[in-house]
């Protein structure tokens, strides 16, 4: 299995792309805490840093991309017969891709902390304290933290349904463009998601609403649209990202190449 | 008996409602070059896929070197090196990064040079896949399969795309590694290249096998002909169907050779009666011949 996320790891590495999406990332955050310096009417300064300069909203696109194509690639580049014909069980190709894009992820989301970090210290540094209150009595690194956790567990949601699509489309078009629309989605409808929960209130278990998890998680009144407790949420998010993963192992397992 | 490496048996397979592989069995030996022929759709790479693991299959089984081998059981595969339909080739990897991902860590770095060395790669190894031409790609579909020394290397169509200088290294190679002992279980439509490296054939048409024979016995099975171009080849024709040679309907004279059928008979024989004789060519059928000739009378009916 070592071997397996070595390779995995490797083919990510030598993937142009993958550099590039680093260096793109910590631009658009420099962009973005800037713009909070010289505008801070329009980008608050507390809030760019609490929302890590955008770079989560990144994280999320470059993650969809990074596991459709980790998938689809094998398919489209017909690699996948010499991925299984080796002495491998099938689930450990596909577990072995997995933890090649957990690791990604959590890279991404430490990259994105840790230049939050040197962004405001270069940028505000006197300006405010960490340790400062921001809302509902979290300060502002323990709110940074918690949505972080909260975006994480989302995340996972979001990326465990595009690795099952792109298991089964063999195409990184459509697992790509299903998981940002599931992910951008969630703001353009849950107005409409949380009148039809107070109708039915079953609703409340349905994934959408699990996305609303990082907010629930920094701010604990969003439980009265949710309808559910952090708890419930972060369980609810953990329990939807194993099965889509245990659907996506299925398929997987059965498919012939 | 020598070892068997490959052993199927009746192997059955089925896409939807459609039976591709029936009651398949046949086995490989250790150290042979084993033909896998028959027509386009016949099942050859079904089989190829289905003893590499990549298939489920409704019953049957498959050994490799003793172990069995189906989607769920893989341990065999170690031995095995294959190449299957077309070359899965990452276009982001050059070539040597290719032999590395996939070389096991007793491969050595000598090893996969020398794999490189054999296959005459050299100049772009080290390129970025995605500028390799069709050939190049099919070269390095080869390297994959041979870079680990495999006890046991299948190759679907490996000529495909392959200038004649690289199909003459390649036939080098697998003749040299088949002498080293590797088994290789090659598929081809290139008949005149396939008959000049393998040890045994087996044929399948429409998803049975309808032949498994040694080379040796499929030429010594084969008809000989004897086709003459003389002043008269009507008059000839009648000349010899009355000596009692065996005539073959072409509109040149066309006698079957037999044990006995000798040369200076014939040559005297149309000579008294005022023939001459312009040409004389001796025809063996070759595989191509061979093989035609098997699939149009195999009994093999469409079900």
């Amino acid at each position: 299995m070592v071997t397996l996320v070595k390779q995995e790891m490797y083919k990510l590495l030598h993937k142009k792309s993958t550099p590039a999406v680093s260096v793109v990332l910590l631009i658009i955050m420099t962009i973005f805490g800037v713009l909070s310096k010289t505008n801070p009417k329009y980008w608050g300064p507390k809030d760019m840093f609490v929302s890590m300069y955008t770079g989560e909203n990144w994280v999320v696109l470059f993650m969809i991309a990074a596991c459709s194509s980790i998938i689809a690639m094998e398919f489209q580049y017909g690699t996948i017969k010499e991925l299984l014909y080796r002495k491998y069980y099938r689930g450990e190709i596909l577990v072995s891709k997995w933890i090649t894009m957990l690791v990604y992820s959590i890279y991404f989301f430490v990259l994105t902390f840790v230049y939050s970090l040197i962004l405001k210290v270069i940028l505000y540094n006197s300006k405010f304290k960490l340790s400062d209150t921001y809302a509902n009595n979290h300060s502002i690194v323990e709110t940074q933290v918690l949505g972080m956790v909260g975006a994480f567990l989302s995340v996972w949601l979001i990326l465990s349904l595009v690795l099952l699509l792109a298991n089964v489309f063999k195409s990184t078009a459509a697992a790509i463009s299903i998981g940002i629309i599931g992910y951008f989605a969630l703001s353009m409808v849950s107005g409409l998601m949380f009148v039809l929960m107070q109708k039915w209130d079953w609703l409340k278990w349905n994934p959408l609403n699990m996305m609303n998890l990082p907010s629930q998680i920094v701010d604990n009144s969003y439980h009265k649209m949710t309808l559910l407790s952090t708890p419930e949420m972060v369980w609810g998010s953990l329990i939807y990202t194993a099965i889509f993963m245990a659907i996506s192992y299925v398929v997987f397992k059965r498919r012939s190449v | 008996m020598a070892d068997t490496i490959l052993n199927v048996e009746h192997l059955n397979k089925s896409f939807g409602s459609k039976h591709v592989l029936k009651d398949v069995s046949f086995s490989v030996q250790s150290g042979h070059i084993v033909g896998l022929v028959g027509p386009n759709g016949a099942g050859k790479s079904t089989i190829m896929k289905a003893v590499l693991g990549l298939f489920n299959y409704a019953s049957g089984t498959i050994t490799i070197d003793g172990d069995p081998v189906s989607p769920t059981s893989h341990k065999a595969m170690d031995k095995v090196g294959a190449l299957i339909e077309y070359p899965g080739i990452y276009p982001f990897l050059s070539g040597m990064q290719h032999l590395k991902l996939f070389a096991k860590e007793s491969t050595t770095q000598d090893q996969i040079d020398e794999t490189v060395d054999r296959m005459k790669m050299t100049g772009y190894i080290n390129q970025k896949a995605k500028s390799y031409s069709l050939g190049m790609k099919q070269k390095l579909g080869i390297a994959l399969a041979l870079v680990n020394r495999p006890k046991f290397v299948i190759l679907d169509e490996p000529m495909n795309g392959l200038d004649p200088q690289a199909n003459k290294d390649l036939r080098t190679l697998i003749l040299d590694l088949a002498k080293q002992g590797t088994t290789f279980l090659i598929s081809s439509h290139i008949l005149s290249e396939l008959e000049k490296l393998i040890d045994d054939l087996v044929v399948i048409d429409k998803g049975q096998i309808v032949y498994t024979q040694s080379m040796a016995a499929l030429e010594n099975g084969g008809k000989k002909l004897l086709v003459l171009k003389t002043s008269d080849d009507a008059k000839a024709k009648d000349v010899l169907s009355q000596n009692g040679y065996e005539l073959n309907d072409a509109d040149n004279v066309n006698i079957t050779e037999k044990a006995d059928t000798k040369m200076a008979d014939i040559i005297k024989l149309l000579s008294d009666n005022g023939i001459d004789i312009d040409d004389v060519q001796h025809i063996h059928s070759d595989l191509e011949t061979s093989l035609l000739e098997l699939l149009k009378n195999d009994k093999v009916k469409e079900s």
